[in-house]
């Protein structure tokens, strides 16, 4: 166990910091107009986006002091209460629903998503379960088959609530981390076909996911419904062009996207900033990319690669969704934008799995 | 086997590879709907933000060929309503149905739709008296706004080429309904941005475009001809009670429709009032029926034109019938005409000598004259609903059906089939297309932006032909049945009709169509008229009595209208004991009045003037008048 702190990764710092300044502009420029009409004060989003970055930079701050080998030790416990977390939000009266899946816990302004929180938890758990179980790893039914099902056990309880969009970024995450800790080519061949027929199955069994999917591919064949979204968010980035309307004069953010500051918000920033913007921002998260996954190069332990990965996956993952749905590379799902949304636990969540990126990065070889 | 820390960093680097492959993937995606995407999706946005207030354009008028409007525009006021600024609706609806006469739930409903500015469709295009009437109730939010409405100066004046035009001044039949595209011109908007709850983006710049107006229908028709057909019309459908009435008058040297009427007919305006047949139907180009002998004339240039028959040297017997295959084909006049030259066939109108001129030409070259005069086919004149007409097919012609298509039964004509065929008969053998719609000018700038020129079909005849036609149906006018239509210094040709009506598979008794087409001057014809009335009461149903009078007057009158110089040359009338003899006025300039006193019996004199010696005379010298007549003399001295 290496003892000798280093400085931070002041890089990836700057990077985050950068994010989280161009999302508060975007929140509060994307908002003021949907803020105004609906609570009289066209700072309601942007002051509690504020209040929450600060309280992740606290905590990220906090956490990357932490060592994080104390996760490993804590992993288990963390893992099992997400666990309990998942059951009891799907339970009526404990879990309250919101657009139509039954994902929140708590009372008001204090709910939260377990999903997202498990998210972090099985990042925690895998990087422990992988970094001591490696040997066994490239054998399918003692490495592979127990960590797959664990993730699969999990991806099950949330698309219960229904998340598909929280249950992918998960799943991706853990993938990423297993390839990395070395499964096998083949191994992921087969898995790779299992999980095309698992994607049908699921559409299958739900319709309106088969509808997200043909709205996808062409969102004017129902403009008005599942369309929608897409459209809408196709009017805000086609007419920004090269260097966007200019801040703050989006039109799409008019009432014509819905709640603009959310899921939606890149479509506000290629409006108002272009291409120019939107390439900015995409620049930054590749930066963020290079920085973890540089971090994961340099951890001194295999358990410190592994959590580094897992983080930095998961959020090039949830960047890489959000975009492709936004800009109509992919179907809807409802999935958050790192930094750039507006939303309490996401910013929190993503400032402190930043902050275990900056503890590892003080331990780097480099 | 374990997995190296080599393994690592290579899958490592494979994924940060991989990522920053997709990132770019994302962003080259951005740039396609950004740059490639952009323009079309930008409309599209566009037009999703924009509200449009719409803009009508002025509705093209129609005028004769002279600029005399026949088709305007008048402002009619319409009602309008914003429901936000009406306090209590209720109230509002109540006091606004009643004078409207309409429901107050109707109105209600208009009143507090969640529109920003609602037209009340019950209260469209209203009088201004009624208008006047919701001013004068003084309702908040309620507005009256300035519609623009069809009128029709005239009435049922050519109501049915005309046609007329609906509530949002769409064309719904005749004219306005064929030049419709080019009548109704662009509606024009102003555009402003709203945001998706309807209000307007202060930001944004209104787009204005402005309303195109619709271009001015100029006809060829000559509203002064078409007034004296019409005042014909109205005589012969008060002297007659006709079941209707078709008249066309053309230019047959170049297809213009100079005037067309029929009756019944209807006035544009409220139209609802007659039953749907009556508007819908142009009888002039729609209605078929048999010609009868009118369509000899045809018969006349195919025999003339193939050298079949010399009018003046070949003879023809009528015993008063004529046998084909064994049938008794009777003439119009029991017992026949006896013996005649084929000029006296063509007066006479006798059915057997044209029987005789059928069989002379054979089937072949009877159909193919037929045909070429433009019968079983539409003339393609512009205007809607034109009918076709039935011929028999050449291969169940037999000798039968060959004589009775001579003399004009047994084939199905549109009149203005016969008007088309007749004028090519007497041009000098040219078949035109007829046309009605002569410019359509841009009536803002003057400018003339199509102009139609008269559409040669075909040479029927040749020159000659079409002169000894002339020259035969002149005669017909001046000697033979159709003496109604003799206009004294204009020489009018022209054949008598009485066409009987098929119903159910045989002909009507005492219920005929008589029509007569006649053409003036016959030296150089410069209209065709036809006149048909269908089935004419108290009185004999022969064309040479009903039709050919009217045609008469609107001849004589038109022509005058038209400045056609009386001709000096004419044949003579062949006088009955009706008509009262025509004289020649004399030179009286010079004479003394004792000297006029010496010279006439049968002229009054009404002088005036002190003096010896006529200096000035009215009519003029060589003006032919009706004995008895008054001539005004001027006295002075020279």
């Amino acid at each position: 166990m290496p003892t000798k702190k280093t400085t931070p990764d002041f890089i990836l710092l700057i990077v985050t910091f950068s994010l989280l300044a161009v999302g508060m502009t975007m929140v509060y420029s994307a908002s003021a107009i949907w803020a105004e009409y609906k609570f009289d004060d066209s700072f309601f989003f942007a002051k509690r986006q504020m209040l929450f970055a600060v309280i992740g930079i606290i905590a990220m701050f906090f956490i990357m002091n932490v060592d994080y080998w104390t996760w490993r030790t804590w992993s288990k416990v963390i893992l099992i209460t997400c666990f309990v977390l998942l059951v009891l939000v799907l339970i009526p009266g404990i879990g309250n629903v919101r657009n139509g899946s039954r994902s929140w816990i708590g009372v008001g302004a204090f709910s939260v998503q377990p999903s997202e929180f498990m998210k972090l938890a099985m990042i925690a758990f895998l990087a422990k379960f992988l970094s001591e179980k490696q040997k066994l790893i490239t054998s399918f039914k003692s490495g592979l088959l127990p960590s797959l099902g664990l993730v699969f056990t999990a991806f099950a309880l949330i698309m219960l609530q229904p998340d598909l969009g929280t249950g992918t970024v998960m799943v991706g995450t853990c993938v990423v981390m297993i390839f990395i800790s070395g499964a096998r080519i083949s191994h992921f061949v087969y898995l790779g076909l299992l999980g095309v027929a698992g994607f049908v199955a699921l559409i299958a069994s739900a319709p309106y996911r088969m509808d997200r999917i043909t709205s996808f591919l062409d969102p004017w064949k129902d403009p008005l419904g599942t369309g929608f979204q897409m459209i809408q968010s196709l009017y805000a980035i086609g007419p920004g062009g090269l260097f966007g309307l200019g801040l703050g004069e989006s039109r799409q953010k008019f009432f014509y996207l819905p709640e603009p500051q959310t899921d939606f918000i890149f479509a506000i920033i290629a409006e108002e900033l272009g291409f120019i913007g939107g390439s900015f921002v995409l620049i930054l998260f590749s930066l963020l990319l290079w920085r973890g996954i540089r971090i994961a190069l340099g951890a001194p332990d295999l358990y410190g690669s592994l959590l580094a990965t897992g983080i930095i996956a998961m959020v090039a993952i949830q960047v890489m969704i959000n975009i492709g749905v936004v800009t109509g590379l992919m179907p809807v799902t409802g999935i958050t934008l790192p930094f750039l949304s507006y939303g309490g636990s996401s910013l929190t969540l993503m400032l402190m799995a930043v902050g275990v990126l900056l503890n590892i990065s003080r331990y780097s070889r480099y | 086997m374990r997995v190296s820390n080599v393994t690592v960093r290579k899958r490592l680097a494979l994924v940060l590879t991989v990522g920053i492959l997709i990132f770019l993937i994302i962003d080259l995606r951005l740039g396609y709907v950004q740059f490639f995407m952009g323009d079309w999706l930008t409309d599209k946005a566009k037009s999703s933000w924009s509200r449009n207030i719409p803009f009508e354009p002025k509705r093209g008028e129609i005028t004769d060929r002279n600029g005399v409007a026949l088709a305007t525009n008048i402002s009619a006021p319409t009602v309008w309503a914003v429901p936000r600024q009406i306090d209590n609706p209720g109230e509002t609806a109540e006091k606004l149905a009643s004078v409207l006469n309409v429901k107050t739930d109707t109105i209600y409903n208009y009143i507090t739709k969640g529109e920003s500015i609602v037209r009340i469709n019950e209260a469209r295009k209203i009088s201004h008296e009624k208008a006047k009437e919701v001013r004068a109730l003084d309702l908040k939010g309620v507005y009256i706004g300035e519609d623009s409405k069809r009128h029709y100066p005239y009435g049922d004046y050519l109501s049915h080429v005309l046609g007329f035009a609906g509530i949002d001044n769409q064309g719904l039949m005749g004219l306005e309904l064929y030049y419709d595209e080019e009548l109704k011109g662009e509606q024009g908007s102003v555009q402003f941005y709203a945001n998706a709850k309807g209000q307007r983006m202060d930001d944004m710049a209104d787009d204005y475009q402005p309303p195109v107006d619709g271009l001015d229908l100029k006809l060829t028709i000559d509203s002064r001809v078409q007034t004296i057909v019409e005042r014909e019309l109205d005589i012969a459908e008060a002297k007659y009670n006709p079941d209707g009435i078709i008249a066309i008058a053309m230019n047959p040297n170049n297809g213009e429709i100079l005037a067309m009427s029929s009756r019944p007919n209807f006035d544009p305006a409220n139209f609802q009032t007659v039953p749907a047949e009556v508007y819908n139907r142009n009888l002039p180009i729609w209605s078929t029926y048999e010609p009868g002998s009118t369509f000899k004339i045809i018969t006349l240039a195919a025999a003339l034109e193939e050298g079949k028959v010399n009018l003046d040297e070949d003879h023809f017997h009528d015993p008063g019938f004529v046998e084909v295959s064994g049938a008794k084909i009777h003439c119009w006049k029991s017992g026949g005409h006896g013996s005649q030259s084929f000029l006296e066939v063509v007066q006479n109108s006798c059915n057997p000598g044209f029987v005789e001129l059928g069989e002379r030409l054979g089937k072949e070259k009877l159909y193919k004259y037929v045909h070429d005069f433009g019968f079983g086919q539409k003339t393609g004149i512009d205007l809607q609903g034109e009918g076709k007409g039935i011929l028999f097919k050449l291969d169940r012609v037999g000798p039968i059906e060959q004589a009775t298509t001579a003399f004009g039964q047994g084939v199905s004509v549109t009149p203005i089939q016969q008007v088309a065929a007749v004028s090519a008969a007497v041009n000098g053998g040219t078949l035109y297309t007829p046309y009605i719609a002569k410019e359509l000018v841009n009536s803002a700038t003057g400018e003339v932006v199509m102009k139609k020129s008269p559409v040669e079909k075909r040479k029927v005849i040749s020159e000659e032909t079409s002169k000894e036609i002339r020259r035969a149906l002149e005669t017909v006018v001046a000697q033979g049945s159709g003496k109604g239509a003799f206009v004294e210094s204009y020489r009018v040709g022209g054949k008598t009709g009485t066409a009987q009506k098929a119903q159910g598979g045989r002909y009507l008794e005492n219920n005929h169509i008589v029509s007569f087409i006649g053409f003036a001057p016959a030296d150089d014809p410069q209209l065709v008229i036809y006149v048909a009335v269908d089935n004419p009461k108290g009185t004999v149903q022969f064309g040479g009595v009903v039709a050919a009078p009217i045609v008469g007057n609107i001849m004589e009158d038109s022509l005058h209208a038209l400045e056609v110089e009386p001709r000096k040359e004419q044949v003579e009338k062949e006088l009955t004991w009706l008509d009262t003899p025509m004289i020649e006025v004399p030179d009286l300039l010079g004479l003394t009045k004792s000297e006029i006193r010496q010279m006439f019996v049968n002229l009054q004199i009404d002088s005036s003037g002190v003096g010896t010696k006529v200096v000035k005379q009215s009519p003029s010298a060589g003006v032919k008048v009706k004995e008895g007549s008054t001539i005004r003399i001027y006295l002075g001295e020279e």
